[in-house]
């Protein structure tokens, strides 16, 4: 296990010196000066310009640039945002966790609906549910998500009006900012009004949410789905009905765990799939996350942000890849051995 | 009384071009306490015969027969569900390839805890898990696997492919059948391990009187283990009887054929000549011959071969051939230098 770790750790370092350097390498590519794209001050003064220059180095050779990129990355100076002039870090550590928050909300009840359906579809394999299921799951993938977000807020904000259309709380609790995740930042506070705060957050997220969800859900459906037959065809569950256990003894003993396997491997694929249609839906339901002010930057051609964005954003979903690889590897004691190429 | 009666029993298989009868009208019948081999080349639809009589086959077979008795109980008016239930408890199978019948993902002793039935076990609920340890232990040692607390705690892949087999032959002892269908239980072990699971089953056999249907393709290891044989050929039945009867007078050419294939039967042949085989091979399913199945290889086919023959009963001594070699088994030699003369 400890050698799956190290593996698994030395893959992270390794990915995000490779994602610095893109990053490095958009300073060069973006129009402007290189080191105003790295620091993000447009306004700077001709002394203030020569203390940048000395400070990433860019006098010298490109790799000793590099290599002041990288400290002033690590000290977490990931320069100032060129629209508003403050600095990015800052915004990122603001707005990164609504949308940690929201994308993993998101991938819960994908998996919660997904993967369950996916199983009864592969279990009334051929049969009208089966059918019933792909169909769904056929038309919940090929539904785009902007007009979906709109038709919900159409149908259930505009319409019924049950559910708010904007935002991540009422504009009526003072919920103080901890960890930046609101339910734990609201269950942390000593507001009296603390669970009609957490009733309130709770109905702002499902509708974005749910919409996020729609996409990944119908993919976790026909991957669980396919992995399931193929499960219920192997030999060891004919091996466990000649055993005598029933039905529902082989579907949890055994099927499940055997099916979820080949299914995880792919939820840490399907979230950078994920993160993008958060990205969108942010936009149509306002949510103060990351891929709106990423989205905002690009129209307004804040070239520090976008880089910025852009590292912190995939070296989110390369830590969830990370994850699941572990959760895998829990599940799977064929995976925790000593393979090598793996 | 029989423990199992099978009357032609046939299975079909659905392809994209049609059904095919990949088992057809075989009878099997099982007594109480037999020990009887089940022999045919690989491709002769021995597995698919038992797995079908223990009902594990999935939508893709079709499975009839004329008569399905299991001690006297007619199963074919039962559901599959009260079939499974009623045969589950009383048949255990020993499969093929043990690794991949094995759950990957489970831990041994599970699976083994797994298939011993609660009504075993006599204590409270709080004593049962105790027990249920204690059975398996002792169902490990039972076959011949020493590091017991080793073996429940790894999962298949940790272990070689004669301990998997030891460990399914375990698990289908779990429910104390009252008949065994091992499914070439030793292809995966050598000759010294073979012996010892032979020697359990044959045990098991004398000592607590429990049927077993050893499947296998090596006729001569058989003899030493079973009392009754059936041979099978491509999904047709051959012949049937007791060991003796198949083995010193064979009555259908292709038993022949299988006996004198063996080594023993080679013992005095030259070296550097060939060995007594049949021509040509086992034919495909998608390209079965009408009537008999052996004609295209058999040395004494004739024009009336085309059609299935029915099956003649000698003494109890059963066989499916239109020729069979019944005058000339007074005189052996002769019978072996004409099959040989045939097949050259």
């Amino acid at each position: 296990m400890l050698t799956f770790t190290l593996r698994r750790l030395s893959l992270f370092l390794f990915t995000m010196l490779v994602l610095t350097l893109i990053s490095f390498s958009l300073s060069f590519l973006f129009p402007g000066d290189t080191v105003i794209n790295h620091s993000g001050q447009i306004n700077a003064t001709a002394t203030e310009l020569a203390q940048l220059n000395e400070a990433y180095q860019m006098d010298k050779s490109i790799f000793t640039q590099y290599g002041a990129y990288l400290t002033h990355i690590l000290n977490g100076d990931l320069g100032q945002s060129m629209a508003s002039q403050s600095p990015i870090s800052n915004e990122v550590l603001e707005l990164l966790p609504a949308t940690i928050e929201l994308s993993l909300v998101a991938l819960l009840i994908a998996m919660l609906v997904g993967i369950p359906l996916g199983f009864i579809a592969a279990i009334n394999h051929n049969k009208a549910s089966d059918n019933a299921i792909l169909s769904f799951a056929m038309l919940g993938y090929s539904i785009p998500v902007f007009w979906l977000g709109l038709l919900a807020i159409l149908f259930f904000s505009i319409g019924l009006g049950w559910l708010p259309s904007a935002g991540k709380i009422s504009l009526l609790f003072e919920i103080e900012f901890v960890t930046g995740i609101q339910f734990i930042d609201i269950l942390l506070s000593e507001s009296p009004y603390k669970w009609q705060a957490f009733s309130n957050a709770s109905s702002h997220i499902i509708l974005p949410a749910c919409v996020i969800a729609l996409a990944p859900a119908t993919i976790f459906i026909r991957l669980s789905r396919a992995a399931m037959i193929e499960v219920l065809a192997a030999s060891y569950i004919r091996a466990a009905k000649a055993k005598g256990l029933s039905f529902q003894q082989i579907i949890f003993r055994h099927a499940i765990r055997n099916a979820l396997i080949q299914i995880i491997r792919h939820v840490g694929l399907q979230f950078a799939n994920l993160v993008t249609l958060a990205m969108v839906t942010e936009v149509i339901f306002s949510w103060p996350g990351i891929g709106r002010w990423l989205i905002e930057s690009i129209s307004q051609r804040d070239y520090t942000a976008i880089q910025s964005g852009l590292l912190v954003l995939s070296c989110f979903i390369f830590i969830v890849h990370i994850l699941t690889d572990f959760i895998y590897a829990a599940l799977n004691p064929l995976a925790r051995g000593n393979h090598h190429g793996s | 009384m029989n423990l199992l009666d099978i009357r032609n029993l046939s299975i079909e298989l659905d392809t994209p071009n049609g059904r095919v009868l990949a088992v057809d009208k075989v009878s099997l019948s099982i007594k109480e306490g037999e020990f009887r081999g089940l022999v045919g080349e690989s491709g002769s639809g021995k597995s698919l015969l038992a797995q079908a009589i223990i009902g594990v086959l999935n939508d893709k077979w079709h499975v009839h027969a004329d008569r399905f008795h299991w001690r006297g109980i007619d199963l074919l008016r039962l559901t599959i569900d009260e079939r499974r239930a009623l045969l589950c408890r009383d048949i255990a199978m020993i499969f093929q390839e043990p690794m991949s019948c094995l759950d990957p993902t489970t831990l041994i002793g599970e699976q083994l805890s797994e298939a011993i039935d609660s009504s075993q076990l006599s204590g409270h609920f709080w004593q049962r898990k105790k027990q249920r340890k204690e059975a398996v232990v002792k169902l490990l040692h039972k076959v011949g696997i020493k590091k017991h607390s080793q073996c429940i705690n790894s999962y298949p892949h940790q272990l070689t492919e004669a301990i998997c087999q030891r460990v399914m032959i375990a698990i289908a002892l779990a429910g104390r059948p009252i008949l065994l269908i091992a499914d070439e239980p030793t292809a995966a072990m050598e000759s010294t391990n073979q012996g010892q699971i032979f020697r359990l089953l044959a045990n098991l056999n004398q000592l607590k009187n429990m049927s077993i249907l050893l499947i296998s393709h090596d006729l001569e290891n058989l003899t030493h283990w079973t009392s009754t044989i059936t041979v099978m050929y491509s999904g047709q039945f051959v012949e049937a009887g007791s060991t003796e009867q198949i083995f010193n007078k064979p009555m259908h050419p292709y038993t022949r054929a299988l006996v004198d294939s063996s080594t023993k039967a080679n013992l005095q042949l030259p070296t550097k000549s060939r060995l007594m085989t049949l021509p040509g091979s086992i034919p495909i399913l998608q390209h079965l011959p009408i009537g008999c199945r052996l004609g295209p290889r058999c040395p004494r086919a004739q024009q009336t071969c085309v059609e299935a023959p029915k099956v003649s009963n000698f003494h109890g001594h059963k066989v499916s051939c239109h020729f069979p070699l019944i005058r000339e088994t007074a005189k052996k030699h002769s019978v072996k230098h004409e099959v040989v003369k045939g097949t050259i």
